[in-house]
């Protein structure tokens, strides 16, 4: 009687192993995923094969830009954000060509396309020993904005590779619902 | 055969099995190992350049089919809007065709400067330097249709931190031959 008590114990420890080793198993995405090098805005961020530290952000209104010589003004239903990081290659020449901005509630926004024909955005080329440096423009909803984490990579898919999140932290919003501290018109053409 | 002889045969020959299986898993686990990374380690060995052949100064080497000799590497001072404390480097190759067949042979053509430090710089987009016809790239001579006997100009052109320019050395690469690549030396190594 014990013996068959403690085989059906046995037995139920078991079936609870497996249902937690079942739990537990991560996601084949996960397994193969982008590999996290964390910091903040400020912070040298050190990934495989490209170092990234993100300046300085700023929101805007609207985007003012070169067009084949003429001006062309960029409106938006949300946000303009414009993150400036500075880019070093380590070991060999590589392209950064990926960044996304994860809101706080986790709705991610890929970089504008509306902007393919400005000078210093990604992809941007980067050899060991010339950092330089690139802004990355995203179109955003206000309430995506504070407490933000900036992904960076080298390729889209950058699977077990090095992909830099950068936490921007709190940004104040104003009484308009605005960021504190959106400008009016943003200035593309201003070198870096 | 009584009942009792019978099962100490059953039982000895049971635990000769137990050992041979012991024994096979030996062999067979790192046998397993082997088959599952060939096509990893395959690949490993063919997208990469991973030992080099040094080529002295003024020799040429036989690489991918054709004749390669570094003619010339040198930096190309005093120009305008490029990154502080950056030099173009132009590096030029003479290259006599041996085997025309180049779509095949040199297919993943790869020119790099590396230095003491084991960095490797890729041809610049930034620098567009005026160059003669007759100069192609490594890319662009894949098509050019040259035949055997042929003598193709090649050059690349580089952007190198200045404190980097005194180590740095041409290295050349093409599937056909990975993960063997060509290490140019400058005549004073």
């Amino acid at each position: 009687m014990m013996r068959r008590l403690a085989n059906i114990l046995l037995l139920l420890v078991a079936v609870a192993f497996c249902y937690g080793l079942q739990l537990s198993k991560p996601h084949y995405g996960d397994l193969i995923g982008p590999i996290p090098a964390r910091g903040k805005l400020g912070d040298t961020i050190v990934g495989r094969g490209f170092e990234a530290r993100a300046e300085k952000v700023e929101f805007a209104r609207n985007l003012r830009t070169d067009r084949f010589g003429e001006t062309e003004i960029l409106t938006t239903g949300g946000v303009w954000a414009v993150v400036t990081v500075k880019f070093a290659a380590r070991a060999q020449s590589t392209v950064v060509s990926i960044a996304s901005w994860r809101g706080p509630t986790g709705l991610t926004y890929d970089q504008t396309e509306r902007l393919s024909f400005a000078n210093d955005l990604l992809p941007v080329p980067i050899d060991p020993g010339l950092p330089r440096k690139a802004r990355l423009v995203f179109e955003l909803r206000p309430d995506q904005v504070s407490n933000a984490t900036l992904l960076i990579s080298e390729k889209l898919l950058a699977a077990l590779d090095s992909q830099a999140e950068i936490s921007l932290g709190p940004i104040a919003v104003g009484a308009d619902g605005m960021p504190a501290g959106t400008v009016d018109t943003f200035d593309m053409t201003q070198p870096l | 055969m009584t009942a009792e002889a019978f099962a100490q045969e059953n039982r000895s020959g049971e635990r000769k099995w137990r050992r041979r299986s012991l024994w096979s898993v030996i062999l067979l686990i790192p046998l397993a190992i082997a088959v599952e990374a060939y096509d990893s380690v395959k690949a490993l060995l063919a997208d990469n350049d991973l030992f080099s052949r040094r080529v002295a100064w003024g020799q040429s080497a036989h690489f991918g089919g054709s004749d390669w000799k570094l003619t010339d590497l040198r930096g190309a001072f005093g120009m305008a809007n490029l990154p502080p404390d950056s030099v173009p480097v132009l590096a030029d190759f003479q290259v006599t065709i041996g085997n025309p067949d180049l779509q095949n042979l040199w297919l993943g053509c790869k020119i790099v400067l590396i230095d003491k430090d084991g960095r490797h710089w890729s041809p610049t987009t930034l620098v567009s330097l005026k160059t003669p016809d007759t100069v192609q790239t490594c890319v662009s001579a894949i098509f050019s249709g040259a035949k055997t006997g042929d003598t193709l100009n090649l050059r690349e052109t580089f952007l190198v931190p200045k404190e980097a320019t005194k180590s740095i050395r041409p290295a050349v690469g093409v599937a056909s031959e990975r993960p063997h690549f060509l290490l140019f030396q400058m005549e004073k190594d």
